[in-house]
């Protein structure tokens, strides 16, 4: 095991893996969790946003809605693409799991993996009704930005690539959120009341999406150089920004 | 006409998994005393499938003692030329370049996929940009292709090659790069540091490590104008490079990092050992990861072999649980599985003992998984 100490060696000091020829097995697995997790969140995210863009106001907001769809629908193919080159099966993998599937708005998942796909769990929950669409696109949009960041840092050099080319697109989802959310709050009081109940539930489910403080499994992440900044440090920062999003309204 | 995997889909319908072509060695040249070049020509009608870009790099495949063998080698010609080459250095005890070096003739087939890798950047022939490359011995074969081809479509763009080997001799393409800075007059440098030589400034003898490329890049080589840069050589060398380039000013997205070949076990490794035989209803199974052992039972018709170690509360890795993504592939050390489905494993993974855990159930009474091979 000689060669792949050596290897882990390389990636502690920010070394880049650049082909699946070069990954050892534990790394590939890692990476596959996380290339994973982020397709299935951005198809059951696009699945379920594509359903809001009726509820939308007026032409503006469903052609923001469909860029986004769109846009998610592109990301997660292009990732797909990438866990190809490791041997998934690209062309099964999009039907295989039921991407607009919901459970029940009152249940609570916690942080707990549920069964099926890798999803995020933030995805499992309905949207009710446009402004809902827009507080979680808001929120979520945001909590985005901070972990593709730290994921553009990956070892994996063809991924941190698609994500350094995928981030400004979320970002200017997210300002489209903001946007959205704006015109909403100037319709009166009682569609600011209908955001700020809104506010109250995606905030937690969106902080979930950070996973636990002390996730075990940082550690492993970061001595393969695919991650850097740990869960709480990333939430904090998110946490942040969204209070300063979120105290105009 | 080329050759595939196949997999039948539940529904009937075939799908490609992997395509070879069967490719002819049109010339072998010895480039060094160690390392080959050796020059293919896909058959007339898969030719498009071949056209690369600059910094790729072929996967072939060949059958030693009964067991499949895959490598990548780089391409190393330029986009232009017309030609499809790749660098071959032989790698002690490593099988695939042993063979290439020392049995292959001008005449026999190679079967490789189609180009693959990212080793690149999107050219522009209005931009006028100055590109660095730090090459260690045979990583010079994807970066030849990348000077080759950027220097031919961007007439204006510049490149600088810092090239370090152990000796003279050993420095792979000599004459080509030197006719490279002929054909491109005053757009192209070559900076050769060498190991085993010293020559009359300190700078240009030892090895590419932190302190030399400092050196370099403070006295030699523009680091503040670069626009990319590109590294590939022995993993201690990247890093380095890296770093001081890093601290000269470059930022992550300009630098391209290509691990090249060595970073890959050179022998085929042997099939898990036979399959014990099959009698009760429960099994004694292993399962290792992250170098730890946990035994545990479990019953041969019931859970999947992923299951029964979740249930055991270990973090084995999975995602899909369909037999789609290959998230959850380990390697059976002892004992028989049935898969279920396999929509992700190729047949000479199966082979090697490489199963989907979230498809296996065990046939055997004792059963060894390991995550970590």
């Amino acid at each position: 095991m000689s060669e792949e100490t050596g290897l882990f060696d390389y990636l502690e000091k920010g070394g880049k893996l650049t082909s699946p020829g070069n990954a050892p097995p534990r790394y590939r697995a890692e990476l596959m969790r996380i290339m994973a997790s982020f397709v299935d969140s951005e198809m059951a995210g696009a699945a379920g946003f594509a359903d809001c863009i009726n509820d939308a106001p007026g032409i503006a907001e469903r052609i923001a809605a469909s860029r986004v769809v769109l846009e998610k629908f592109d990301h997660a193919e292009r990732v797909l693409k990438i866990m190809a080159d490791f041997g998934a099966n690209a062309e099964r993998y999009q039907s295989v799991h039921p991407w607009a599937a919901r459970v029940d708005r009152d249940m609570d998942l916690g942080a707990r993996r549920q069964p099926g796909d890798m999803r995020l769990n933030v995805f499992y929950y309905p949207l009710a009704g446009w402004t809902d669409a827009v507080v979680m696109n808001v929120l979520m949009g945001a909590a985005t930005i901070v972990q593709l960041s730290e994921l553009s840092r990956c070892s994996y050099q063809p991924l941190a690539e698609i994500f350094r080319d995928i981030l400004p697109r979320e970002t200017r989802h997210a300002e489209l959120g903001r946007e959205g959310l704006k015109k909403i709050a100037g319709m009166g009081d009682a569609a600011r009341e209908k955001i700020r109940q809104s506010i109250d539930y995606w905030r937690p489910r969106v902080a979930a999406t950070f996973g636990a403080a002390d996730s075990p499994r940082f550690a492993l992440l970061e001595r393969f150089g695919l991650r850097h900044e740990a869960n709480d440090a990333l939430l904090k920062r998110w946490a942040g920004e969204a209070e300063t999003i979120l105290a105009a309204f | 006409m080329p050759q595939a995997h196949w997999i039948e889909q539940a529904g009937g319908k075939l799908l490609v998994m992997a395509q070879f072509y069967p490719l002819r060695v049109s010339d072998i040249r010895r480039e060094t005393r160690d390392a080959v070049v050796v020059t293919l020509e896909p058959p007339a009608d898969c030719a498009g499938d071949f056209k690369f870009i600059q910094g790729q790099y072929l996967t072939f495949r060949r059958r030693f003692d009964d067991q499949e063998l895959r490598r990548s080698y780089s391409i190393c010609a330029g986009r232009d030329e017309g030609v499809l080459r790749v660098g071959i250095k032989q790698v002690e005890g490593g099988w695939f370049s042993s063979w290439a070096n020392e049995e292959l003739n001008v005449g026999d087939t190679l079967e490789a996929m189609a180009p693959m890798g990212n080793f690149h950047i999107p050219l522009d022939p209005d931009k006028k940009r100055n590109y660095l490359a730090f090459a260690g011995g045979s990583g010079i074969t994807p970066v030849i292709s990348l000077i080759k081809t950027m220097l031919a479509e961007e007439p204006q763009s510049t490149f600088t090659l810092v090239y370090g080997n152990r000796s003279a001799n050993a420095i792979m393409f000599r004459e080509e790069l030197e006719d490279v800075k002929n054909t491109h007059m005053g757009r192209f440098n070559i900076v050769h540091v060498l190991e085993t030589e010293t020559g009359e400034f300190d700078l240009f003898s030892g090895i590419l490590d932190r302190e030399k490329c400092d050196m370099l890049l403070e006295r030699w080589v523009d680091a503040k104008n670069a626009d990319f840069a590109f590294i590939c050589g022995p993993e201690p060398m990247m890093l380095a490079v890296a770093e001081s380039l890093k601290a000269h000013g470059l930022s992550e997205s300009q630098i391209k990092f290509e691990l090249f070949a060595s970073a890959q076990p050179g022998k085929a490794k042997k099939r898990a050992p036979k399959p014990q035989s099959a009698g009760g209803s429960v099994c004694r199974t292993q399962v290792i990861l992250d170098g730890v052992r946990q035994d545990f039972d479990m019953a041969k018709n019931g859970q999947s072999v992923l299951e029964a170690a979740l249930a055991e509360d270990m973090d084995v890795p999975f995602a899909c649980t369909a037999g789609v993504c290959s998230t959850c592939r380990a390697k059976i050390i002892e004992g028989e599985v049935e898969m279920q489905a396999n929509f992700a494993l190729e047949d000479y993974e199966v082979e090697r003992g490489y199963v989907l855990t979230c498809q296996s159930r065990p046939l055997s009474d004792r059963l060894i998984v390991d995550y970590d091979q």
